[in-house]
């Protein structure tokens, strides 16, 4: 612990120097800035900017990159809370209270919620990072694809019901989701499956299609729908006091940031899209432990503030499997490994011995990075809020503009413009008859994943489903699963009973 | 990013343009060279072809740039190779799986459709084994298989991937039978042998390399003609008596019909890239075995391990 803090002092060191200050301060933009563009992710903004490291030296270079990442978390949720339209994939959940927020003028508390509780989460991780890194990418290594499977199922039933509206709506959408999630080449065959000798469906339908569709485009749509007077008299424009959050705000939200930071950070831990579905946990969360439930989906403060600490917590913890053991959990991080290969750095179990000015540097570098992108993210929110000022006529072709250009660039492919086209037509009709779109969109990313943990564990076991119980972990979270299930039971029954006894 | 962005519109269009006025090829090139990609960015396939398009644009005179074009496990990017107009504007990097894909799926492409240009590097694949795991050696991995057929996990990178079809032909020149469980990617299928969820795992560099180097995986069977440089210790299979090798290549293929001065000009450029010491250097930090190999060489191992794909593929389907 003690040897961790020294190093971390002579991290320090390399990172205040002019260079890599200069390095975190233009990662940290850059990644605000494909957060903040509707479909460039931190993926795309990573894979652009390797080559202008190619003359760097590696702690720059990494040091820069690993900006864009944990910056794009904090850029992500702007457009969701202002246009509905998810910035990256970990901000769909915040599209839900936040959108409402800002629809009740209050979106320069939500934006300045998101980076206050950004910070503190990123913060936290960042600790998490340097204390616990190398027994926690142990622990990370116990799951296996028959306890990744059960913690899928876990997840797929707490979550598929995350926005509470009608159950049967919700599990009609999830469903869909898993259809749409069996496009594309079959993992375990290799075979196409529903693609129809076309090269495009042979690799499936793009997440981030779908979700700017279903929710940017179908909000534009929803907007286009409605009389002229109607549209331009919607948002209620906020005082300046009102643009930051109150006292009485803050005290509501640190405890919802607190336990994001904590869910994110072990979701981070889980191969996959471990951001996606720590902010959906959050939620779920956030909406189990309130007082007033039913504030949720109407604009609950708590409802994006654990989402958005929950993922800027599990993009740091995402570091811990790549600088450990050397290997990739989701695909930022992948491509980072890429990044660092390209600098002559090998990640894996001797990194931080080999390269300690190297590892310790980009650990502070996060830390200032964190403090950078509050400093950067805070003075925004009124320009942000005031967007909102703009008439509909003109911000909604603008909108549907910046998710065309910002689709196109995702994979260079006009087939997922055309995609999110069409998701975005089915999220009209989706919301004219009350269905949501958070199951279908957390199905899509679970499905394939739940599919092939499936398959692997059933063939690792020779066809035999004990697999699943004779591991400690599976069995454990099939318990909690079984739980889950039989506690609304339970209770309705219970209920029935004592009604009964006291009707006599 | 935005220029970029920019960049590559204006290539598209100046390619549309460029496609409608004969070419002479005597001053090609006139403008920049693209590279398609069908992998996503920041992948090891990527990187490499990055590193050789900065290092040869010096010696082409004008800009190499690299345009990803990811999905269907590659059909994307070869369709859209495929259909561009043989000018020698446009190259695709040829990587194992363009003589896979085409058995597995219907494509509208197979390698015929492509001129070779050149081979950049090839990587012989390898098993790997957890450094507490049973068996010492090769033999006693391959008695334990025969006498438990079925019972050892080998995990692989993808179902038909280039390393699950090399686990596969392995087994066949071993005599045994694995249990082969596919992942999605190189990295899965490691991180599963680490934490000991299958017993062994079919890689090609540079998968796998820093956790050999660190001592926690070893080589339990090398499928090269010669050891590898970083690991002179580990022992190829060929010197254990079993006479099988079999590796991933990537090279540059052009669409079929480039004129030959072109390819030359081509092959000239990017063969100078190559021994470039800039790029010497990125692959030997990405543990990258460069391998040059001309048009004829290169058109031949195309053709070769064509026909080896294919027969796997349909033994695999059956």
């Amino acid at each position: 612990m003690l040897e961790s803090l020294q190093q971390l002092a002579t991290g320090f060191g390399v990172a205040l120097s002019p260079q890599n200050l200069f390095y975190c301060l233009a990662g940290a933009t850059v990644g605000t800035l494909v957060g903040v563009l509707p479909g460039l992710g931190p993926i795309a903004g990573i894979a652009l900017l390797i080559p202008v490291t190619f003359g760097l030296n590696p702690t720059s270079a990494i040091i820069m990159l690993a900006g864009i990442y944990y910056g794009a978390m904090y850029g992500g949720s702007t457009t969701s809370i202002l246009l509905n339209v998810p910035g990256e994939t970990a901000s769909v959940i915040t599209c839900i209270d936040g959108y409402k927020m800002a629809q009740k003028g209050k979106a320069g508390k939500a934006l300045a919620i998101c980076a206050i509780g950004s910070f503190i989460a990123g913060t936290l991780g960042i600790f998490g990072l340097v204390f616990l890194a190398p027994p926690l990418a142990d622990a990370a290594l116990a799951f296996g694809p028959a306890e990744y499977f059960s913690l899928m199922v876990f997840g797929f039933i707490v979550l598929s019901n995350v926005t509470g509206g009608s159950f049967l709506k919700s599990l009609m959408m999830a469903v869909v989701g898993l259809i749409i999630g069996t496009i594309g080449l079959d993992p375990v065959t290799g075979e196409g499956r529903f693609a129809f000798d076309s090269p495009s469906l042979l690799g499936g339908i793009e997440f981030v299609a779908v979700a700017i569709g279903l929710f940017g485009i179908g909000e534009v749509l929803v907007n286009a729908g409605q009389p002229a007077e109607l549209l331009e008299q919607k948002v209620v424009m906020p005082r300046l006091l009102e643009l930051y959050p109150s006292l009485q705000d803050l005290k509501e939200s640190i405890f919802a940031i607190l336990r994001g930071a904590g869910l994110g950070f072990g979701v981070g831990l889980v191969p996959g899209p471990a951001p996606v579905i720590a902010t959906y946990a959050s939620y779920m969360m956030e909406k189990k432990v309130s007082r007033h439930p039913e504030e949720f989906g109407q604009g609950a403060i708590k409802g994006v503030a654990g989402p958005e600490a929950a993922n800027n917590a599990a993009c740091q913890s995402a570091f811990i499997p790549l600088f450990a053991i050397g290997i990739p959990f989701a695909p930022p991080t992948a491509i980072l490994l890429g990044a660092l290969l390209i600098h002559g750095v090998t990640p894996g179990p001797l990194m931080i011995r080999e390269h300690p000015e190297l590892f310790w540097g980009v650990i502070a570098s996060m830390y200032i990075g964190n403090f950078i992108l509050l400093l950067l993210n805070l003075p925004f929110v009124p320009l942000f809020a005031n967007i909102l000022r703009i008439p509909k006529k003109i911000l909604l072709p603008f909108v549907t503009l910046l998710c065309l250009t910002g689709m196109y660039s995702v994979n260079n492919s006009m087939f997922d413009v055309w995609t999110m086209i069409l998701f975005g037509a089915v999220g009209f009709l989706l919301r004219k008859w009350a269905y949501e779109g958070a199951p279908l969109l957390l199905a899509l990313v679970l499905g394939p994943k739940l599919e092939v943990a499936f398959r692997q564990s059933l063939m690792i076991s020779h066809g035999s489903f004990d697999i699943f119980i004779n591991r400690p972990i599976s069995l454990a979270f099939l318990g909690a699963i079984f739980l889950c299930l039989l506690i609304p039971l339970v209770r309705v029954v219970y209920g029935r009973l004592r009604s009964w006894a006291a009707t006599g | 990013m935005r220029i970029r962005l920019f960049l590559s519109l204006l290539a598209a269009l100046l390619l549309g343009i460029g496609g409608a006025i004969p070419l002479q090829a005597a001053d090609f090139p006139t403008k920049e060279v693209q590279i398609i990609v069908p992998w996503a960015a920041g992948g090891a396939t990527d990187l490499i072809f990055r590193a050789v398009a900065a290092s040869t644009e010096k010696y082409l005179g004008k800009a190499v740039v690299v345009i990803n074009r990811p999905g269907g496990g590659g059909a994307v990017g070869y369709t859209e190779g495929s259909q561009a107009a043989p000018d020698g504007y446009t190259l695709v990097s040829a990587i194992t799986p363009l003589t896979i894909l085409p058995h597995q799926v219907k494509t509208a492409f197979t390698y015929k459709n492509f001129d070779p240009v050149v081979n950049i590097s090839s990587d012989p694949s390898m098993f790997l084994i957890r450094h507490d795991a049973p068996w010492k050696d090769l033999k006693e991995f391959l008695d334990y298989a025969k006498k438990n057929p079925n019972m050892i996990t080998v995990g692989n990178s993808g179902a038909g991937g280039g390393v699950h079809l090399v686990a596969v032909a392995f087994e066949k020149a071993a005599g045994v039978k694995f249990n082969h469980i596919p992942f999605p990617g190189g990295g899965p299928s490691v991180t599963a042998l680490l934490g000991a969820h299958i017993n062994a795992v079919s890689v090609s560099p540079p998968e796998g390399i820093p956790q050999v180097q660190a001592g926690k995986l070893k080589i339990i069977a090398l499928f090269a003609d010669k050891r590898l440089e970083m690991f002179p210790n580990a022992p190829t299979v060929k010197e254990q008596g079993i006479n099988f090798a079999m590796g991933m290549w990537r090279g540059l293929a052009a669409p079929k019909g480039t004129p030959p001065d072109v390819l030359k000009k081509l092959h000239d450029a990017f063969k100078k890239g190559m021994e470039d010491p800039a790029f010497k250097k990125s692959a030997a930090d990405m543990a990258v075995n460069v391998h040059y190999l001309g048009p004829n060489d290169f058109g031949r191992l195309m053709a070769s391990d064509d026909s080896f794909y294919a027969q796997l593929v349909k033994e695999v389907k059956k």
